[in-house]
């Protein structure tokens, strides 16, 4: 086959071996590198600082009122990534918290408690270390049990730092409930929750909000999400010219910086660099010759070199479902009108909470999980299914194989793999019993193509 | 015999399986896989040469599976144990539809449709749920691996083994044993206990008749009993379980080599030489 000639924009060679994958998503470790940086540099400085969540509709609050945030599941992920965490998961176990709790929230403890008895950063803390934080948001979302318990845990350690908690809550999926009959009751407690969080913060900082300044954010938000939905729509072109690996970095804006202009230009360049490469038919492998969906389970952090070992044997993830949770634009949420940003953002978070129960009702047997599968494998023709059961994650673990196989019950069998380890224990992980498996599922996907 | 040979070399974590078959087994040996043994392929491929009385020249073409597929250096090709077991468990039941392989080190359930894999799950993290969970406790005991299958059936009350570790179940086989508990019903308890980890791993498959069980513990009657006994009805045994994948592979480069031969092409095949693999070395 002829090699793909690819454009000096868009080199082949990457740095980490990332041989087809985007320049955008090069781009992503060093803006988390400064990210981290700068909230280093902001404690020195005496800055207002926040210990955040992702996912938490609480994004472009913080960035109206120049919070810095230090998004601390992140922080735990880069130690992974750069396989530095297992130290601050001994000192988390080492305070009899058990090893099966998420081990985010184990190491980022593991974390604290080891700046906080030494008074200044851990020796060699990767990227600089976790900036102590002026409060801390946590979140009672049921998309994440651990957040909640995570920050009064830290308390221990710095117990001058307050909490502020954000309920986050969502109408549960009920078959036979229509969530459009009660997501109002949920939109009035939410905004009432977010103006709490509001008066908390201008409390805490001495500083006001600076409402028009919110809604600019919001818009700005808002244009970066569009941006990014482009994104997830241009990689349904064959062959495909992003996969999952590389959303797994791309995810980053989207969830760590969203309301800021850097968000919106790195959209707008993957958005643009992902154009050419459909229009060029430039694609993530050489021969693309499976389609693979990531339905399920945050990746290891400390083994994202997996996906590189799928595309040698051609396979490529087109989509996952993993940090799409909020990716929808909110002009297809049917938004009612308001005056009030907090009003809007609550209606905004429930209505893509609540994407897929509407199709999902339409569906004997199917819930929301199962349906977006089933929507992305007809709408990004995919060949089969790959989870991650992260041994510490309860919230990606609990119902993974129910979908599975309600999947197959009520729409049709598709080859599967569940790949297990964990988000950032690497003693949980063996490199050769993971390929010995992909090699296995790929033998699965070829026996099925082949029939 | 058609003139045309096959082999297929199974790498286990504890036995080594070779065969040469051309329709059928013309030959097969069974070897330890110790650590001195991983580079010694070439010898278990040498003996079964002789007893097949071929030269390697004869053989059309190898096929290498199992875990240590990568140490054979005169494969022409390596196929996942995954497709070799599924390949080798339809040549010998050819109703097979759910294959379930219980090796020294690793346990696998295969879902076959239409004489093809369809799904599989595998157990390869954790002792619990395979031959190494009886071979601890085996020693533990102080009984013979080969007679464990045969005292678990004398069981008249089988115990409740309730560590799901193996390391801790030996403990507790211990202080069962303290306790005056009978050996039979220790062995029966501790064959529930690790038929009961493969049945929850395998469910996550559609199971569906015919269940072939393969590998080693195949052959512990007190394990394909107890597992019976959890699917619910009878499964089969082949008459040779522990060659189920070196078969497939066999198989397999079979049926390539044929496919190649009807389309007019010819597969790429590895000189002819018997060396150690130098992994090791």
């Amino acid at each position: 086959m002829e090699e793909q000639k690819w454009p000096e924009k868009y080199p082949v060679e990457g740095k980490r071996g990332r041989k087809y994958g985007t320049v955008a998503a090069m781009k992503v470790g060093p803006m988390v590198k400064a990210a981290i940086g700068s909230s280093v540099e902001a404690q020195q400085e005496d800055k207002d600082i926040a210990y955040t969540f992702i996912e938490c509709n609480y994004d472009e609050i913080i960035r109206a009122m120049d919070i810095v945030p230090v998004w601390t599941e992140n922080y735990a992920g880069i130690c992974g990534a750069k396989r530095d965490a297992q130290r601050f998961l001994e000192r988390a176990e080492s305070l009899n918290l058990s090893r099966s709790l998420c081990t985010y929230a184990l190491c980022g403890l593991g974390f604290d408690e080891w700046r906080e008895e030494l008074g200044e950063m851990p020796p060699d803390s990767p990227w600089g270390g976790q900036a102590r934080p002026g409060v801390m948001l946590s979140s009672g979302q049921i998309l994440c049990d651990p957040r909640n318990k995570w920050y009064q845990a830290a308390q221990q350690f710095q117990p001058d730092v307050p909490i502020y908690n954000v309920a986050g809550l969502f109408p549960m999926y009920e078959r036979d409930v229509d969530s459009h009959e009660i997501e109002g009751y949920y939109a009035k407690y939410i905004t009432e929750d977010l103006r709490g969080l509001v008066k908390f913060l201008e409390e805490h900082f001495h500083k006001k909000m600076d409402w028009d300044r919110l809604w600019e954010t919001i818009k700005l938000a808002d244009a970066t999400t569009d941006l990014h939905v482009e994104c997830r729509e241009l990689r349904k072109a064959v062959p495909t010219p992003m996969d999952t690996g590389d959303a797994m970095n791309c995810m980053v804006p989207q969830a760590f910086m969203m309301g800021t202009q850097e968000a919106y230009d790195f959209y707008r360049d993957l958005r643009d660099e992902l154009r050419y490469k459909v229009e060029h038919k430039l694609g993530v492998v050489e021969e693309e010759k499976y389609r693979l969906v990531w339905a399920g389970g945050l990746p290891s952090w400390f083994a994202l070199s997996d996906f590189n070992y799928f595309w040698s044997k051609g396979a490529t993830f087109p989509v996952e479902s993993t940090y799409n949770e909020q990716v929808y634009s909110a002009n297809e949420l049917d938004l009612p009108k308001t005056d009030d940003p907090l009003e809007y953002m609550a209606w905004r978070w429930i209505r893509r909470w609540t994407y897929w129960y509407d199709l999902a009702r339409k569906r004997p047997g199917s819930e929301p999980d199962v349906e977006r599968t089933i929507n992305y494998i007809e709408q990004y023709d995919i060949d089969g299914i790959v989870m991650h059961e992260a041994f510490s994650c309860r919230t990606w673990h609990v119902g993974l194989i129910w979908q599975l196989n309600q999947l197959r019950k009520i729409y049709r069998d598709v080859p599967s793999l569940i790949l297990e380890s964990d988000i950032v224990d690497i003693s949980s992980y063996n490199e050769a019993d993971t390929r010995a498996r992909i090699d296995a599922f790929i033998d699965t996907l070829e026996a099925v193509k082949s029939r | 015999m058609t003139g045309r040979y096959f082999a297929g070399v199974d790498i286990g974590s504890t036995m080594t399986k070779v065969v040469i078959m051309d329709q059928a087994l013309v030959a097969s040996v069974i070897g330890p896989t110790g650590p001195e043994h991983r580079k010694l392929a070439n010898r278990v491929m040498e003996e079964a040469l002789a007893k097949a009385q071929l030269s390697f020249d004869e053989i059309d073409y190898v096929v290498a599976t199992g875990y240590g597929r990568i140490n054979v250096p005169f494969a022409d090709k390596q196929i996942t144990e995954i497709s070799c077991h599924a390949r080798g468990a339809i040549y010998m039941v050819p109703g097979a539809r759910t294959v379930i392989d219980i090796g020294g080190q690793d346990c696998k359930g295969i879902q076959v449709k239409e004489g093809r894999v369809i799904d599989f799950v595998m157990n390869d993290k954790c002792a619990a749920g395979t031959g190494r969970f009886l071979e601890v406790t085996a020693e533990e005991l102080g009984v013979d691996l080969e007679d464990m299958g045969r005292l678990s059936l004398e069981a008249e009350n089988r115990v409740e083994i309730s560590s799901t570790c193996t390391v801790f179940a030996a403990q507790e086989v211990v202080a069962r044993l303290s306790e005056g508990v009978p050996l039979a019903d220790i062995v029966a308890g501790l064959h529930w206990a690790i038929a009961t980890r493969i049945y929850r791993m395998v469910r996550r498959l559609k199971i569906e008749k015919e269940v072939v069980l393969t590998g080693g513990g195949a052959k512990n009657a007190g394990l394909v009993n107890a597992l019976e006994a959890k699917l619910g009805f009878p499964a089969v045994v082949p008459t040779e379980p522990l060659l189920t994948g070196a078969m497939g592979a066999a198989l397999l480069g079979s049926d390539m080599v044929m496919k190649a031969t009807e389309s007019g092409t010819s597969l790429p095949r590895r000189e002819r030489r018997l060396d150690e693999a130098t992994l090791f070395t």
